[in-house]
């Protein structure tokens, strides 16, 4: 491909809260400023602008790509607003990449906005308005159910428990009390307190899920050439995969995600990955459930199907483990503001392969790290793969 | 037939569904101290940013221009100069509106932005670009921190 490589240059990110004060283009603008001041530029850098947002719903703007604009620093320069659901913050990876490996920019500013609190009363409900008009919303589905159909049909199939699970969420949980921007991190829970929390859709339970959350995040990527002058340790886009399933979200592998392991085979493809468990160092799946970070993480290939759990109980997974996974807290404890959260978890890579992650800072000098989102009618796999050395 | 263009909905099975959204929304921290002033002192409040010499009303958290945060807060009005006009005869029904409404832009005095509000109190005649305004404030016991605080404007003086 005769594409520009890609860096990721600055980062930053607000708080994740359940209630912000702050107006949606107040938080994107906070994210923005942050990831801009990180790495040393202003405004006057950017060529581009890439946005980011789940449905318009969530923050009552019918317009939101463009009501985000001026936080974003999208006044008077080209602007393009993505989104596949829930997997859009982590489809910002190629949105971005796209813009400058195409030429058409050195530097663009990538953001992800979400104000869930705005939904009276619950977010939940935002989500009557996706399913199909005809055979699914005269029985109002929500999205709790339709996961809970998936997570029983996951552990039926390769006999899992409630119990394997429920580990995944002690472990991002205890990870996120590392985190100075997380809402819901707990040092001390256990298994036990998972397994007793308020039953929402049998196999669901309350703390299975992440919260209703606001907050944004933000990115700076920029051209080989341009970003070496920027930073001295440019974190290189080496892969970008995305797939979508069929549209009837009724008639997918409900067990297995194989739109998640079409869009990690494009993303190790371009990055030259050919054993991921061993090249992959950091790993930032999708965690808006328990269950759907082991999905996740047999989706992409590094673990066997069924086998997650097992490298979760082994420790493998743990922050100081062989392969950790969600170092960050992840969506189960930093918080779900959707695309935030999505970009939060590249975000996340920037700075664990920078040696800058602080006390959630994995061991050793990871080279190499995978952020996955997913989303639409759970359908949509979105994949970006960072690495500190340069595509060759 | 695909397409048929002599087709009537009532002959289709067809039916009504709604998209009920109900927001909750903050005016966020600039917002807090804007609508305050409108609703304790009848007083409009815009920021300025030095930088790009601009003043933003209502009062901004940052300059969408160069990005810094705005802190200088600065009253503005009530008079100001209307920059655009409509007068407005139909409602969104399609029904007359007796007498029409008018709608404008306007550029509050010691602002560099303007406000889109109602114009009442002038013949459709005058309603024209150029019109010295001011903002009618509904009483205190009415305000409630909108910006519907200002009634309407009306022709200053
Ligand atoms: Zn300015």
């Amino acid at each position: 491909m005769s594409m520009r490589r890609v860096a990721v240059v600055g980062a930053g990110m607000t708080r994740f809260v359940r209630r912000a004060m702050e107006t949606p283009k107040e938080l994107a603008w906070h994210a923005s400023r942050m990831a801009l001041d990180s790495c040393g530029l202003t405004l006057n850098d950017v060529g581009g602008v890439c946005i980011g947002s789940a449905p318009d719903a969530f923050d009552g703007v019918h317009m939101k790509g463009e009501y985000l604009s001026d936080g974003s620093g999208a006044w008077g320069k080209p602007v393009m607003r993505s989104y596949v659901g829930g997997g859009t913050g982590v489809f910002l990876g190629p949105h971005g990449w796209y813009h400058v490996a195409s030429g058409l920019f050195d530097v663009v500013l990538v953001v992800a906005e979400e104000k869930m609190s705005s939904f009276y009363p619950h977010a939940q409900a935002a989500f009557l308005t996706i399913f199909d008009h005809t055979t699914e919303r005269p029985l109002e589905p929500n999205l709790l159910w339709i996961f809970a159909l998936e997570m029983n049909r996951y552990m039926q199939t390769y006999g899992i428990s409630k119990r394997d699970i429920a580990q995944v969420a002690v472990k991002n949980k205890r990870n996120a009390a590392d985190h100075p921007c997380a809402m819901l991190g707990e040092a001390n829970i256990t298994v036990e307190d998972v397994l007793n929390s308020e039953v929402l859709a049998w196999p669901v339970q309350r703390l299975d899920v992440s919260p209703v959350s606001d907050g944004a995040v933000a990115i700076v990527m920029a051209a080989e050439g341009v970003a070496e002058r920027i930073t001295d340790r440019p974190v290189w886009v080496q892969g970008v995969g995305w797939n979508l399933d069929t549209a009837y979200w009724t008639n997918r592998d409900l067990a297995y995600p194989e739109y998640v392991e079409r869009a990690a085979r494009m993303a190790y493809e371009m990055a030259g990955v050919r054993e991921p468990r061993k090249e992959i160092h950091v790993v930032e799946p999708y965690d808006p459930f328990d269950y759907k970070e082991l999905h996740h993480l047999e989706g992409l290939l590094l673990a066997d199907r069924g086998k997650a759990p097992e490298l979760t109980a082994q420790g493998v997974t743990a922050r100081n483990g062989a392969m950790p996974v969600c170092p960050s807290g992840g969506l189960l404890g930093v918080g779900n503001p959707i695309t935030a959260a999505g970009l939060m978890k590249v975000a996340e890579l920037f700075w664990q392969l920078r040696g800058e992650a602080g006390a959630r800072q994995v061991p050793g000098t990871p080279e190499r790290g995978l952020a996955q989102a997913w989303g639409d009618l759970m359908q949509v796999g979105t994949v970006t793969i960072l690495g500190t050395q340069r595509p060759s | 037939m695909p397409l048929d263009p002599t087709l009537h909905a009532d002959d289709l099975r067809a039916w009504y569904g709604s998209m009920p959204v109900t927001s909750r929304y903050t005016v966020g921290p600039a917002g807090e101290r804007f609508f305050r002033a409108m609703k304790d002192a009848a007083r409009i409040l815009g920021t300025r940013c030095g930088r790009c010499n601009l003043t933003y009303v209502p009062g901004r958290l940052f300059c969408e221009r160069c990005f810094d945060e705005l802190t200088d807060w600065t009253e503005v009005g009530p008079s100001g100069t209307i920059e655009a006009v409509t007068v407005v005869h139909l409602d969104l029904d399609g029904a007359l509106l007796e007498p029409p409404v008018l709608m404008a832009l306007v550029r509050l005095d010691g602002a560099d932005t303007v406000l889109y509000h109602r114009l009442s109190g002038v013949d459709v005649a005058d309603a024209k670009i150029g019109l010295r305004v001011e903002a009618a404030f509904r009483r205190l016991e009415d305000r409630t921190g909108s910006i519907l605080d200002i009634s309407h404007f009306r022709p200053a003086g």
